[in-house]
C-alpha cells in the first residue's frame, strides 16, 4: 500500500502546454448517452473536451492514439457519497446543526485514496460532511485531478450542497462519547433539531430580507445589517432551494418524515443516500422529486438496516426515481462497476440502466449533467478504459482521464511499482 | 542563571573595572563579532551603553567610563530570539512523540485557558522566573503563547531580563493567534469546524467595528453597541495593525492561512509549519512571514491505525528535520523557533545537522526572526542603536560544544550557571543591588 503512494507519487499527470488532441479508437464506446453502444468507435478529445464520437470519426494528423481495440471505453464513474481527500474529523459533531463548516475547506490533495480511485475509473466524487450531525456540513464535489492543489480539485461550477443526517447517527445511537450526552438522542428529537434550526432560519431571512427592503429606500441613515450567521445562511439558501440536500436515512418512516419537514417548509431533498428501506416508500420519494444514492447490497450491519434488500435500486428506478449507487468508502469507490453489475443480477435492471447508476445518475443528481456522466460532444472528456465490459468480473480498469488528460494508466502503474521498490528500498 | 550579584563577582575576574565605570557601560572588547546584518568583524569592540549597542567595529575604542569585558577567543552574536514558543508559561505535561516525556514532571497547577479567548493576553500568564530560565540557551527575546487552544490568545514579545514581566514587554500584544487545531467535546471539533469558527469569528468582529463606527458618529439617538472583548481583540487583525498568526501543522494549513487572508483581508503570519517547503513558491510569492518550528517530533493525537501511522509518523519527523534546509534552498526567509521544543538549541543543530548552513540557521534565529514578528528595527542583530541583547559564546554559535558564556540583554550582563544540577532551579531571591 505504502508502495502504492510511491507509484501513485511518480505518475503525476503532467499534460504538455499545447496539448494534442487524443483519439481512443478501436473500443466498444459505452456513452451512455444518445448514441448508445458505439462498437468499433472512436472518441476524439481536444481542448479537455469530447470532440466527436462515432464509428467514422477521422483521426487528425499529429493526434495522440490511444488503442482500446478489445477493449470498453466508458463515462468516468461519478462516486455521489464519499468521504474521501478530507483532511481531520470528517465530522465536526459537538453539534447537531454545522450547516456552515465546509469540506472545500479541508480538502487533502494528497490522500493517496484520489489515485486509488482514479484506478477504479472514479472521475468524481460528491465528498460530503459525516452523517453525525442532523445538519451537518457543506459538501465539496471534486474531480481526481491527482497531483493538483486542494482548490483545482473543486467541480468548478458544481451546485453548493450540503449533507443531512436521519435515524442513528445523529442521534448517536452506536458511539459511545465520553460526558453529556448530545441532543437529540431519538428520532423525535432529529426531526425537533433540523425543524428548530429551519424555524430558525426563516426568521433570519425575515430579518434579512426587511434589512435589504430598508436598504433599498433612499434618504436617511444607512441601516446597520443584521449580524451574519454563516450558519443560518447556510439554511436561508436551503430555503430559497440554492443548496442540494444530500440526506442520509435509512428507514421508511423517516424518509417520509424529512419530506414532510421540507415541504413544510418549501425546499428540496435532492437525494436520500443510502436509503436502504427506500423501496417500501419508492413512490413518495418519486413524487416529491428526490433522487436516492443507495448500496447495491449492504445490509445487516447496524440495526436501521436490517430491512434492507438487493433490489432496492431496481424497485426505485421502476417507480421513476433517479438512483445512484455509491461507496460510501474510499475502498469501496474503487469497484463501482461491479456495484452497477449486481443490480443486474437482482433487480434485473438493464446493463445499460445499471452503468447510469454510476455515471450520468449521479451526475444528474449532483447538477453536473452538463459537463459529465455520458460521452458525447461537448462534455468533458472524463473517460476511463476499461480491459472488459465492466461488468464483467475480470474486468480492470486500464486507464483513466480527466479533462482529457491520462491520470492513471496501468501499464505505467506496473513498471513503476518495481522502480519504486528499487529507488526507495522498500520493503519487498 | 544566577543573579547579576554573583554574575558581577565571576565578571570582575574577566572584566578590568576602570575607576569610575558606570554598571551600565560596558566594552565588550577583542571577541569576534557576527552582526548579522553586517559583517564579521575579528578583534573588535562592542559598546554597551545603557541598554543599547553605542557602537561596534574593529578600531572602537573603549569608553573611560566603561566595564571593559575581555572577549579574546569569544564570538559575539546577536540575542537569539524564540519567535514562536512556550517561554515563560507553566508547562503542560510533555507527551513528547513515540515513547517520549515518560518521566516528565508534573504540570503546573495552573488552570488550563479557555480554548476560545482572543482576548486573552499570554502576558498574564508568564511568569518571570520560568522565562529567564531560556536565557541559559542564549534567548535574549522570545514571543510567548499558550500552546494549548484554538485561539489562545494574543502573544507577548520579551526581553528577558528583569524581574518583572511589565520591566520585559518588548512588544504587546504582538500578534493574534490561531492553532488550527480542535477541542474535545466542544466546538470546533474538526478542522473545518475550526476554519469555520475563524470564518465566523472575522465576520462577526467586521460588524462590530461597522456598529461602533457608526455609533462614533452620530451616538444621540442611537443605542449603545455592547462592548464585547472577544470581538475588540480581532479589531488590529482586521485594520491590519496587528497579524494573524495561524499555527499550521499540515501543508494545506499554510494555503488555509492564506485563504484567510485573501477573505479577510488580513495580514498573516504561519508557525509551526513542518511541511512548508512544498510550498515555498507560493510562500515566496505571497512574502508569507513563517515562524518554522524546531519541535519536529510533536505529541501526536493517537489514531486507529497502528502500524501505518507509524511509518508516516517516523516520515512526517524526517520531513519536518529538512524542512528549515529546503526553505532556505529555495530561497525562503524564515524565522527558527523553538515551537515549545524542550531544547530550542538541540531543535536548531537538528535542522543544522539536517543541512542548513550554520550562518543561516543563525539569521533565521535572529535578524530574520525579528523580521518576522516587525521587531528588526530595534533588535535581531548587532547594530548602533539597536538594544543590546547579545550572546557571548565560546566556541562556533550553535555548534554543539559551543557554550553560551555570557548574555546581555537589555544591555544588562547575565552568565548562565553551567552546573547541569543547578539548570532550572528555581532563582535565588532577587539581589538588592540590580533592582532598578
Amino acid at each position: 500500500m505504502r508502495a502504492g503512494l510511491a507509484v501513485a507519487a511518480l505518475l503525476l499527470a503532467t499534460p504538455l502546454a499545447a496539448e494534442p488532441p487524443i483519439a481512443i479508437v478501436g473500443g466498444t464506446v459505452l456513452t451512455v448517452g444518445p448514441q448508445g453502444v458505439i462498437e468499433k468507435g472512436t472518441v476524439l478529445i481536444q481542448g479537455g473536451k469530447v470532440a466527436a464520437v462515432g464509428a467514422n470519426v477521422a483521426v487528425p494528423p499529429g493526434a495522440t492514439v490511444i488503442d482500446a481495440a478489445g477493449r470498453y471505453v466508458i463515462p468516468g464513474i461519478i462516486d455521489c457519497h464519499s468521504h474521501t481527500a478530507v483532511e481531520g474529523n470528517v465530522n465536526e459533531g459537538t453539534e447537531s446543526v454545522t450547516a456552515e463548516v465546509r469540506i472545500a475547506d479541508v480538502i487533502d490533495d494528497k490522500d493517496v485514496n484520489i489515485y486509488r480511485e482514479l484506478a477504479g475509473g472514479v472521475t468524481a466524487a460528491n465528498v460530503l460532511h459525516g452523517s453525525a450531525n442532523s445538519i451537518g456540513g457543506q459538501n465539496a464535489v471534486i474531480k481526481m485531478r491527482w497531483g493538483k492543489g486542494p482548490q483545482e480539485l473543486l467541480f468548478e461550477g458544481a451546485p453548493r450542497g450540503i449533507k443531512f443526517a436521519l435515524g442513528e447517527n445523529p442521534k448517536r445511537s452506536n458511539f459511545r462519547v465520553p460526558g453529556t450526552p448530545r441532543y437529540p438522542g431519538t428520532r423525535m428529537g432529529v426531526e425537533a433539531t433540523i425543524r428548530q434550526a429551519f424555524e430558525e432560519a426563516r426568521d433570519y431571512k425575515r430579518e434579512w430580507d426587511a434589512y435589504e427592503k430598508k436598504l433599498g429606500r433612499t434618504g436617511g441613515d444607512k441601516p446597520l445589517p443584521p449580524r451574519k450567521s454563516l450558519r443560518l445562511e447556510e439554511l436561508k439558501d436551503i430555503l430559497e432551494g440554492k443548496v442540494y440536500v444530500h440526506a442520509h436515512c435509512y428507514r421508511s418512516d423517516e424518509i417520509l418524515m424529512l419530506i414532510k419537514v421540507a415541504e413544510d417548509f418549501g425546499f428540496k431533498i435532492r437525494t436520500f443516500q443510502h436509503v436502504l428501506e427506500g423501496y417500501k416508500v419508492a413512490s413518495e420519494i418519486a413524487r416529491h422529486g428526490a433522487g436516492t444514492s443507495t448500496f447495491s447490497d449492504w445490509w445487516a450491519y447496524k440495526l436501521e438496516a436490517y430491512d434492507a434488500i438487493p433490489y432496492n435500486a431496481a424497485i426505485m428506478a421502476e417507480h421513476g426515481v433517479v438512483v445512484s449507487l455509491n461507496s460510501d468508502s474510499d475502498e469501496l469507490a474503487r469497484r463501482l462497476y461491479w456495484e452497477a453489475a449486481k443490480v443486474v443480477k437482482y433487480g434485473g435492471v438493464s446493463e445499460p440502466e445499471a452503468l447510469k447508476m454510476v455515471t450520468l445518475n449521479p451526475a444528474r443528481q449532483l447538477g453536473i449533467d452538463k459537463r459529465v456522466g455520458s460521452i458525447e460532444v461537448g462534455k468533458d472528456a472524463d473517460i476511463a478504459v476499461f480491459s472488459a465490459h465492466p461488468f464483467s468480473p475480470d474486468t480492470r480498469c486500464d486507464l483513466t482521464l480527466v479533462d482529457g488528460v491520462v491520470y492513471f494508466d496501468r501499464a505505467k502503474d506496473v513498471a513503476a511499482r518495481g522502480q519504486v521498490g528499487r529507488t526507495a528500498g522498500a520493503r519487498p | 542563571m544566577r543573579r547579576v550579584m554573583t554574575v558581577a563577582v565571576l565578571a570582575a575576574s574577566l572584566a578590568t573595572l576602570a575607576l569610575g565605570a558606570r554598571r551600565d557601560v560596558f566594552a565588550i572588547v577583542g571577541g569576534r563579532v557576527v552582526t548579522v546584518s553586517g559583517p564579521v568583524y575579528d578583534n573588535a569592540t562592542v559598546v554597551v551603553r545603557d541598554g543599547l549597542i553605542e557602537a561596534v567595529g574593529p578600531g572602537v575604542a573603549a569608553p573611560p567610563d566603561a566595564r571593559v569585558i575581555e572577549a579574546k577567543g569569544l564570538t559575539i552574536t546577536p540575542g537569539l530570539i524564540d519567535a514562536f514558543g512556550g517561554v515563560g508559561l507553566p508547562s503542560a505535561p510533555a507527551r513528547g512523540g513515540r515513547g517520549g516525556g515518560g518521566a516528565s514532571p508534573a504540570p503546573a497547577a495552573s488552570p488550563a485557558g479557555n480554548p476560545l479567548a482572543p482576548q486573552a493576553f499570554a502576558l498574564d500568564r508568564v511568569r518571570p522566573d520560568e522565562a529567564l530560565k531560556a536565557r541559559d540557551q542564549g534567548v535574549t527575546t522570545a514571543l510567548v503563547i499558550p500552546k494549548e487552544g484554538v485561539l489562545p490568545g494574543q502573544s507577548v514579545i520579551l526581553n528577558l531580563s528583569g524581574e518583572k514581566t511589565e520591566g520585559m514587554v518588548l512588544k504587546q500584544p504582538a500578534a493574534l493567534h490561531l492553532h488550527m487545531a480542535t477541542l474535545t467535546r466542544q466546538y470546533p471539533g474538526a478542522l473545518m469546524g475550526t476554519i469555520a469558527y475563524a470564518r465566523q469569528a472575522l465576520y462577526d468582529a467586521r460588524a462590530y467595528r461597522e456598529e461602533w463606527a457608526a455609533y462614533d458618529r452620530s451616538p444621540r439617538g442611537r443605542k449603545r453597541p455592547r462592548y464585547d472583548a472577544a470581538l475588540e481583540a480581532w479589531q488590529d487583525v482586521l485594520s491590519g495593525r496587528e497579524p494573524l498568526v495561524v499555527t499550521a501543522t499540515r501543508e494545506n494549513d499554510v494555503r488555509r492561512a492564506l485563504a484567510l487572508a485573501d477573505e479577510f483581508k488580513i495580514k498573516v503570519a504561519v508557525a509551526g509549519a513542518p511541511q512548508a517547503s512544498r510550498l515555498a513558491s507560493l510562500i515566496k510569492q505571497r512574502s508569507l512571514p513563517l515562524l518554522v518550528s524546531v519541535n519536529f517530533d510533536p505529541p501526536r493525537a493517537a489514531t486507529f491505525f497502528g502500524a501505518e501511522d507509524e511509518e508516516r509518523e517516523r516520515k512526517d519527523i524526517e520531513e519536518a528535520q529538512k524542512n528549515p534546509a529546503e526553505l532556505h534552498k529555495a530561497g525562503v526567509r524564515f524565522a527558527l523557533v523553538s515551537g515549545y521544543a524542550a531544547s530550542f538549541l538541540d531543535g536548531i543543530r537538528k535542522a543544522v545537522e539536517k543541512g542548513l548552513p550554520r550562518e543561516a540557521a543563525l539569521k533565521a534565529v535572529t535578524l530574520d526572526a525579528a523580521e518576522a514578528v516587525g521587531i528588526a528595527d530595534r533588535t535581531g542583530s548587532v547594530e548602533t542603536g539597536k538594544i543590546a541583547n547579545l550572546v557571548l559564546w565560546s566556541g562556533e554559535p550553535l555548534a554543539k560544544d559551543a557554550k553560551v558564556k555570557m548574555v546581555f540583554v537589555d544591555g544588562q550582563l547575565y552568565e548562565p550557571d553551567e552546573r547541569p544540577d543547578r539548570r532550572g532551579e528555581p532563582s535565588p531571591s532577587p539581589s538588592p543591588e540590580v533592582e532598578r
